[in-house]
């Protein structure tokens, strides 16, 4: 066939190409409609060949739904970075719409916003991003928000910064997005948690916490197999495992320890086996790497050690397993057995992940390499190596990975999106339909499992949650709703049948179901109300409030008498917190504290206030009082000499208000036993306004911090 | 009365006459040495030319350094050879040079705060400094340690530091430690990684002080980034605070010593992007000197044009050589290597450059340069290798490896080695013409630099340290 279209005329050429898209078809996330980088498209380029470019800065892979091309990336200068994502025509590349989000409460830089791809569902045609901040965002086709979390705020998620945010998976009625959070109560543990919402309404449904001590932060994202009957959600882990969980329920079905270090490649499922990789230390052996084979119960097959392949997904396709190590080679196993036929050089940095398609491999490389591949049995030829560049000369970075539909190819870069084909060929749309079994047990089925919805609880004093029971079978199919008793642990309220009132005063508990045999529980968190007081003397001396990412971190202790909420320096990990008190649509309020900076050796603390996703930060070792909002970008931070002793109790009182399309941010410090001054210490004006957040506290405490007489109002 | 003079003359003349040994053989750091007859080619899949080899941690970034009849290397403890230490720890080994049997090694747990200050499985870093039989380097830990080159294998328990616990001939004998965090406040930035020298008593490195895990904040300030330590006692001599609050991420580099101008200089490449020359016995400044454009840009993660310094300088002929990078996660980019007059004092940014070669033509770097007949062998992370004249900086050939390179060019024998990612040593001629004598692979990444002794090359993979010699085997 490649000889016959190497004798054809051009223009014949074209035609032949343009009948022979056999599959044109949706490509609604990042690895495609099969989850396996593999398309079936025909008819695709073998040399770079942009039919248009768009200006755009991303960094990770484009879905392609229903005629539109969607990425997730940064834009603006300055005092003006931010996040965006965008819809592109895919057939001209035409900008449909922008949504633009803040960057708050994350140490992730500029350059590495966007990391994580967007998810599309075929079926709703929802698009959903999870920003560096944790909002993880639903949008409907034309770019209106349908629903929103905010996950750092309700679920102590932690951004990490290095930047690797994980990206979402959309199947039958959820979408899963998972991140590390350490949280209240028994989510105090920093864990890498998988958390999923009703994809239409983001009611939480459940959360699955299948592994442990998280060892790195991590984007291995998983894909969605039927394997035995059961509908799995597979993925890399950050405590180094791979588990494979039941996806309408959360349940753990099997653990595969892989690594020493967290799991950041994803892993990919052909038939009932589960090829993955990483790059960093094994369990077994001084070899850096490895590429497995797993069966389907969890167990190993083969192995091909020494490869450091610890970013990319593999391609397992026609018995052959295709995988980009860090060093951007290509590596051909044989995926029966794990022997190597080839390994092919496309560059210096491998990260983003190859797609087969039309017998080609398209491979991007860091430095703004696209290679085109042709897979050999015994060696690969390169047929065409772009260098994509920016306009000063310089490699674009290119982290991403190809999105193929219609007969295209899609690949958001640093330098913008590109869409290579064939101008001559005829564009067709042809939307995929969602594949989604939903496959359900019979009325009659044993229960195995029951499901309480939501599945946490963070809301304020007074809110009426009603509770929903599902019962599933052992293979994880829904049976249906069933009635459950329910009672309660903790003061958290009174229930009212299966609606439960929540307290007056702010709480944390957990609500029980039990239906027959089966028991279920949902943690509930009473936040403070909107208007607050709290002075500590009504907690027990070590008690933690049930705030949003407290833990253990702050605690109350008795100190000359006096109860103060304390953070003592970290035994382990970073002294850096924050807590949030309050639900995250807050505004307009004003939060006061008395606060205490202690002295050990010559570490001093760094000590302050949030509000509206602003940080009011009384910094010990600089002598400096700072407003920011993105501690790594200071974009709009203000930052003014402020001299202050350890050992003295000092008031901190701030408020942020929205005027039109600014925020004036306003911080005042003085010493507690002093008069109040009238003027504001500082003041910082944000042209992208951070228009609601929870209200909070926070400490960088290598020596002790103390807050007292917190108030909200 | 006699015998305490006999005593002291005897032990000064020991002190005169101590061996010393040191990452690129000399204080000045210049990677070449005058061995001779070394191999060309070898296989270590077929064990040709292989005398021997050796299984360290899973990931080496220290060493090998040959000492007296032993080579050292640093590594984590992937291999796990003493059962009493499990886990993620920083290690440093010792073997015999002859035959390369395991001697003793020491295992430093983990910094409680995490990779902010102690990276995950990176072992220790930072390559020893060997005096007679002591040998200094800074742990994961943020300490500079003085061991025994003996171990306890001399069964002598060698002090002031006498508790140790681990007694057995596998294990290392601490004779003082010097705990940067501890005694200074500093925040390690990743790690501390600090390869020190020692020259006329005194131990010279950097602290590795750099920024919180939010990479704006510099969290200690005012804790020194330049040291001087007695190396016999371990206590500070001096201590810089250059570049204090103008760190721009971590200080990864390590020091270099020589002469110029009439002085004895230490040379400190800072986490500012300036080299700094500073008086061996006070630590005060004689010049310095910015190694980036002054209209470059630095950016968090990795996109900017403001390099930092993690490569050594080289002082070779009153000339110091050093090229700029960042940190190998923030990519390739834009680099700048500088030949430095190093007479001058004060800022000598304007005056002081001999010749740069850089702009589009030389990539950011963390390797160190080898001078060698006049010649200059350079490499930078994007995998290329460069030949230029040392005097002038006219370029003579480019040479790509094709993967990322993080060691440094050994010149010996009219060859110059150098490995990279994809564990490929190349063997280079040293000349003006490019010429490649042989590739070989050892089936690990090469982030080390070889070293050689009596005809035998010494090269350590990512897991394996090798000694390579003609009709080995």
């Amino acid at each position: 066939m490649s000889n016959l279209r190497q004798q054809l005329p051009c223009a014949f050429l074209s035609l032949l190409l343009a009948a022979s898209s056999a599959y044109p078809a949706d490509w609604p996330s990042w690895r495609g409609p099969a989850q396996n980088g593999v398309s079936e498209e025909t008819g695709l380029v073998a040399s770079w060949s942009p039919i248009w470019h768009a200006d755009f800065t991303g960094r990770s892979t484009p879905i392609v739904l229903d005629g539109r091309v969607f990425v997730i990336g940064r834009r603006g200068e300055g005092i003006e970075h931010e996040g965006v994502v965008a819809a592109f025509d895919a057939q001209d590349g035409t900008l449909i719409w922008e949504h633009a989000y803040n960057i708050f409460h994350t140490t992730i830089p500029f350059n590495r916003v966007g990391w994580a791809s967007l998810a599309g569902d075929p079926e709703t045609g929802y698009i959903y991003a999870h920003t560096v901040s944790g909002l993880f965002l639903c949008f409907d086709r034309d770019g209106k928000v349908v629903w929103s979390r905010s996950l750092t705020e309700e679920f102590g998620r932690i951004s990490g910064y290095g930047g690797r945010v994980h990206t979402p998976v959309v199947d039958e009625d959820l979408v899963i997005i998972s991140y590390l959070s350490s949280n209240w109560g028994s989510h105090t543990p920093g864990r890498h948690r998988y958390f999923a919402f009703d994809k239409r309404s983001g009611e939480l449904v459940w959360i699955a916490t299948p592994g442990g001590r998280p060892l790195d932060t991590t984007y291995s994202v998983p894909v969605v197999a039927t394997i035995n009957g059961v509908r799995l959600l597979i993925g890399g882990n950050a405590d180094g495992s791979i588990y494979a969980i039941k996806i309408r329920t959360g349940e753990s079905v099997w653990g595969f320890k892989l690594s020493r270090r967290g799991i950041n490649s994803s892993v990919v499922v052909a038939g009932d086996k589960v090829y993955a990789a990483h790059g960093e230390e094994n369990l077994d052996n001084t070899a850096l790497g490895r590429v497995v084979c797993i069966d389907a119960t969890g167990n190993e097959v083969w192995r091909y050690d020494g490869v450091f392949a610890g970013y990319t997904s593999p391609i397992v396709h026609d018995g052959r397993l295709y995988i980009i190590d860090n060093s951007a080679n290509i590596h051909a196993l044989d995926a029966e057995t794990g022997q190597v036929h080839w390994i092919h050089n496309i560059g210096t940095v491998g990260k983003g992940s190859p797609v087969l398609a039309d017998g080609r491999l398209y491979a991007p490389e860091v430095n703004g390499r696209f290679a085109i591949v042709a897979p050999g049995s015994d060696a690969a030829e390169t047929l065409d190596l772009a260098e994509i560049t920016m306009p000063d000369g310089r490699p674009a970075e290119l982290f991403g990975s190809p999105a193929v539909a219609y007969g295209r190819i899609y690949l958001s870069t640093e330098a913008g999106v590109y869409c290579l084909g064939n101008p001559a060929a005829q564009f067709n749309v042809a939307t995929t339909a969602a594949n989604y079994p939903r496959e359900q047990a019979s009325p009659d089925a044993t229960p195995a499992h029951l499901q309480i919805i939501p599945a946490e609880v963070v809301a304020q004093p007074g809110a009426r949650v009603p509770f929903r029971a599902r019962a599933f079978d052992a293979q994880g199919r829904l049976i249906g709703p069933i009635d459950a008793e329910w009672s309660l642990t903790g003061p958290v309220g009174q229930l009212d049948g299966n609606t439960l009132v929540l307290a007056d005063a702010p709480s944390g508990g957990k609500i029980v179901a039990s239906a027959g045999e089966l028991t279920a529980e949902v943690r509930i968190a009473v936040l403070p109300p909107p208007t607050y007081s709290e002075n500590f003397e009504g907690f027990t001396v070590d008690a933690s409030p049930a705030w949003i990412g407290t833990g253990t971190k702050f605690k109350v202790r008795q100190i000359e008498g006096n109860k103060v909420l304390v953070k003592p320096p970290a035994a382990r990990g970073l002294h850096r917190a924050n807590t949030y008190l309050g639900a995250p649509a807050m505004t307009g309020y004003t939060i006061q504290a008395d606060l205490l900076g202690t002295k050990k050796r010559r570490a001093v603390p760094d000590m302050g206030l949030i509000a509206n996703r602003y940080t009011l930060d009384m910094m010990g070792y600089h002598q400096q009082l700072q407003i920011r909002t993105w501690a790594a970008e200071l974009r709009m931070a203000k930052t003014v000499p402020f001299a202050w002793e350890t050992g003295v109790w000092y008031t901190m009182k701030m408020q942020v208000e929205i005027e039109g399309d600014t925020a004036h941010i306003r911080g005042k410090v003085w010493p507690r036993d002093e008069p109040e001054p009238a003027t504001w210490t500082i003041q910082a004006v944000d042209p992208l306004p951070n228009r609601s957040g929870s209200p909070g506290l926070y400490g960088y405490s290598p020596a002790e911090i103390y807050y007292d007489n917190l108030k909200v109002w | 009365m006699t015998l305490t003079i006999c005593s002291l003359i005897l032990a000064l003349a020991a002190s005169a006459s101590a061996q010393t040994a040191m990452w690129g053989g000399s204080p000045g750091r210049n990677q070449v040495s005058d061995e001779q007859n070394l191999p060309t080619t070898w296989d270590v899949e077929t064990g040709t030319n292989v005398k021997w080899s050796a299984t360290l941690g899973s990931q080496t970034y220290a060493g090998p350094l040959i000492a007296g009849d032993k080579i050292f290397v640093g590594t984590n403890n992937q291999a796990e050879r003493d059962p009493n230490h499990k886990g993620d720890r920083g290690v440093v080994m010792a073997f015999s040079l002859e035959d390369g049997a395991f001697l003793w090694q020491i295992a430093h747990p983990k910094l409680p705060a995490g990779r902010v200050n102690d990276w995950p499985q990176q072992g220790v870093c930072s390559t020893p400094y060997v005096e007679g039989d002591r040998l200094y380097y800074v742990s994961n830990r943020a300490e500079v340690v003085c061991l025994d080159t003996e171990g306890f294998r001399d069964g002598e328990n060698d002090g002031p530091i006498a508790d140790e616990t681990a007694t057995a001939p596998t294990n290392a004998d601490l004779i003082w430690k010097f705990d940067m965090i501890a005694e200074l406040d500093v925040f390690p930035h990743n790690l501390a990684t600090s390869s020190p020298i020692g020259v006329d008593g005194r131990l010279f490195a950097l602290t590795s002080n750099g920024v919180d895990e939010g990479h704006i904040h510099i969290p200690a300030p005012f804790a020194p980034s330049f040291i001087a330590l007695d190396l016999q006692t371990g206590d500070l001599l001096w201590d810089s605070d250059l570049p204090g609050d103008q760190i721009l991420h971590g200080q990864w580099a390590n020091p270099a010593y020589g002469e110029a101008g009439g002085r004895k200089q230490v040379i400190f490449p800072g986490g500012d992007g300036w080299v700094y020359s500073l008086a061996p016995d006070t630590g005060e400044l004689i010049w310095k000197f910015d190694c980036n454009p002054k209209d470059s840009v630095w950016e968090l993660g990795g996109r900017g044009t403001r390099n930092n310094l993690v490569s050594t300088p080289v002082f070779h002929d009153g000339i110091v050589y050093l090229g700029v990078g960042q940190d190998p996660e923030h990519g390739e980019g834009e680099g700048h290597l500088w030949a430095i007059d190093a007479s001058g004092t004060g800022d000598i940014t304007e005056t002081g450059a001999i010749w740069h070669f850089g702009d589009k033509n030389y990539n950011r770097t963390i390797s160190t340069v080898a001078i060698a007949d006049g010649l200059l062998y350079a490499a930078d992370l994007s995998g290329f290798v460069y030949c230029l004249d040392a005097k002038t900086g006219t370029h003579h050939w480019t040479h790509d490896t094709f993967a990322a390179i993080w060691g440094s060019p050994f010149v010996a024998d009219g060859k110059v080695y150098i490995g990279d990612e994809d564990g490929d040593v190349d063997v280079l001629k040293a000349s003006k013409t490019l010429e490649l004598l042989h590739e070989t692979n050892l089936g690990s990444a090469v982030y080390t630099t070889p070293v050689a002794r009596d005809g035998v090359l010494y090269i350590a993979s990512r897991n394996t340290l090798f000694a390579i010699a003609e009709e080995s085997q």
